[in-house]
């Protein structure tokens, strides 16, 4: 039997049955979540000692002894109204973001396929927690609801794939009560191509590119992963980064190697680069000479798993005195706090990271005229890196890209 | 003078035909529009359920698996029903087994052997989600 806080309850039930086992006797109790402080415990368990008693010994029912298989209908074509009848039934049926959603007909889910030549029915992948089933054609619905364009598939079906890479440890962090968001860089051409946004702004609302792909993301993890908010996404206090967190290395701006090249990548490779973040700060150097930078990212204490956010001015100075990529990570390794401090107990305490690695650092160039420095920060030691993949194009691409060059906002280029 | 109202007269009358709808927003409003919608939810390959083991008629005497998930909480709330159990069941055995990961499926981890070996030589499993 299974012992959980109360609140955890539906969550238990929904992740045993997802692996066909109904019937798992979860108990709730009144233990606060992660608590150590020992009368909560004490008296949550003493609560709770009868129950778990019953839960070992009560005979099982019919239905526990044999679980019935739930047939769930999913017709293809789901709803017929007006835009906001359709917005409507989708939001009561939790597959929205809460923000309106452009209506997934047929029609507009067959033009952002032409982003891809993969079949509709193709499985890129299978999602937590319910493993879903992501097929082209899902990810394209997700797509057309959050206002992508069909030049954001390639990126679409690349990131999903770094959702299921086993190294991003999605499946722990995605619906974890530390409510962590999928942070995508791109690399490459591509960038370019379909205008993600890498200069001033480039995690600020206002770029398709940024703001499309990263909420449809955000909308197939929750309707075709199944991670429900408070069903099975346990954030506590939630994340305004689950909307969008997606930017693009100021590639052209840097003196540096672009990201993807110094992970293996050939430069005219277009890649997405993945990790889950629950936390973004920015600062403001006190000196803005090498010294001043390097000291100012090392008081950050980036912890275990950061990617810091250096703009095109400060990478210049830097790299004018002699500071690479590789050296700045060193530097942060030698004169910041260590992620965590040293594991106390004995048996069954949880072993993290003491000591920052080269590894968990990632440094990307981007950010348009000013002096701020970006941090986005994870959490390493459970067997997790940063994922990249290369993304592949359509053999139409270069026509598809011609086709939705000029959707851009008619403003002044301030790239 | 007629020449002048005559003008003016023109004149509103291409302001105001600058003002009529366009085609496009003169037919249908969205409002009005029907869009036969996909359905976003994905299809999963169907698991057919199993049902749980049969309950045991008394601890006494039974060896009692108590399973700890990589939660700060977990492994307190498992000392504490186990403190308690020996308490009710003086000749109950423990057996813990503590997980290294978060909520993780055990059996697809490194430690599955170890995992199954463990649950094969307890009679009931308590499990703390720690959560």
């Amino acid at each position: 039997m299974l012992l959980a806080n109360k609140g955890f309850v539906t969550d238990a039930h929904a992740a045993a049955s997802s692996r066909g086992m109904p019937g798992i006797r979860v108990l709730g109790t009144s233990v606060p979540c992660e608590t150590n402080v020992k009368s909560e415990i004490e008296a949550g368990v003493a609560a709770a000692m009868e129950s778990i008693i019953e839960a070992l010994t009560k005979p099982l029912t019919a239905e526990e002894k044999s679980p019935k298989q739930s047939i769930d209908k999913h017709p293809r074509i789901v709803f017929t109204g007006s835009y906001e009848e359709v917005n409507r039934f989708f939001y009561r049926n939790g597959w929205t973001d809460g923000l309106a959603i452009a209506p997934p007909t047929e029609k507009a889910v067959a033009e952002i396929m032409t982003g891809t030549d993969l079949p509709a029915d193709h499985v890129v992948a299978k999602l937590i927690p319910r493993l879903g089933k992501a097929t082209v054609e899902k990810i394209a619905i997700s797509a057309v609801m959050a206002g992508a364009l069909p030049t954001h598939m390639p990126v679409l079906i690349a990131a999903v794939q770094t959702l299921t890479d086993p190294r991003s440890r999605f499946d722990t962090f995605e619906v974890s009560t530390g409510s962590w968001a999928p942070f995508f860089v791109v690399n490459g051409p591509i960038r370019n191509d379909i205008h993600v946004n890498c200069s001033s702004g480039a995690l600020s609302p206002g770029d398709i590119a940024n703001a499309a792909i990263g909420r449809a993301i955000g909308l197939i993890v929750k309707n075709i992963g199944g991670a429900r908010k408070g069903v099975e996404d346990m954030g506590v206090l939630g994340n305004p980064g689950k909307y969008s967190l997606v930017l693009g290395e100021y590639e052209e701006e840097s003196p540096w190697e672009p990201l993807h090249v110094e992970r293996g990548f050939k430069r005219e490779d277009s890649t997405v680069t993945m990790f889950l973040p629950n936390t973004y700060i920015q600062t403001i150097p006190r000196d803005t000479n090498a010294k001043g930078l390097v000291e100012t990212y090392a008081s950050l204490n980036p912890g275990s798993m950061s990617c810091l956010l250096v703009v095109p001015s400060h990478a210049k100075v830097l790299s004018s005195e002699g500071w690479t990529k590789k050296r700045i990570k060193e530097f942060i390794l030698e004169n910041s706090a260590p992620p965590f401090p040293p594991a106390q107990g004995g048996q069954g305490t949880p072993i993290l990271p003491t000591k920052l690695s080269a590894d968990d650092l990632m440094i990307v160039v981007a950010g348009g005229p000013g002096a701020w420095i970006g941090l986005l920060r994870s959490a390493g030691g459970w067997e997790n890196s940063f994922v990249t993949r290369k993304i592949d194009l359509p053999r139409n691409w270069d026509k598809l890209v011609a086709k939705y060059k000029t959707v851009v906002p008619n403003s002044p280029d301030i790239r | 003078m007629r020449k002048i109202f005559v003008a003016v007269m023109l004149g509103a009358f291409a302001f105001t035909a600058g003002q009529q709808p366009s085609k496009a927003q003169s037919g249908k409003s969205t409002a009005d529009s029907q869009f036969k919608v996909l359905n976003p939810w994905a299809e999963v390959d169907p698991i057919a359920p199993r049902g749980i083991s049969p309950r045991l008629d008394t601890l006494a005497g039974k060896k009692i698996g108590l399973f700890a998930n990589f939660k700060r909480a977990s492994r307190p709330i498992v000392a504490e029903v186990e403190k308690r159990l020996k308490a009710m069941y003086p000749n109950c055995e423990t057996s813990l087994f503590d997980s290294r990961g978060a909520n993780v499926v055990e059996t697809e981890t490194k430690n599955r052997e170890q995992f199954f070996a463990w649950v094969k030589a307890v009679d009931a499993v308590i499990l703390a989600v720690g959560d």
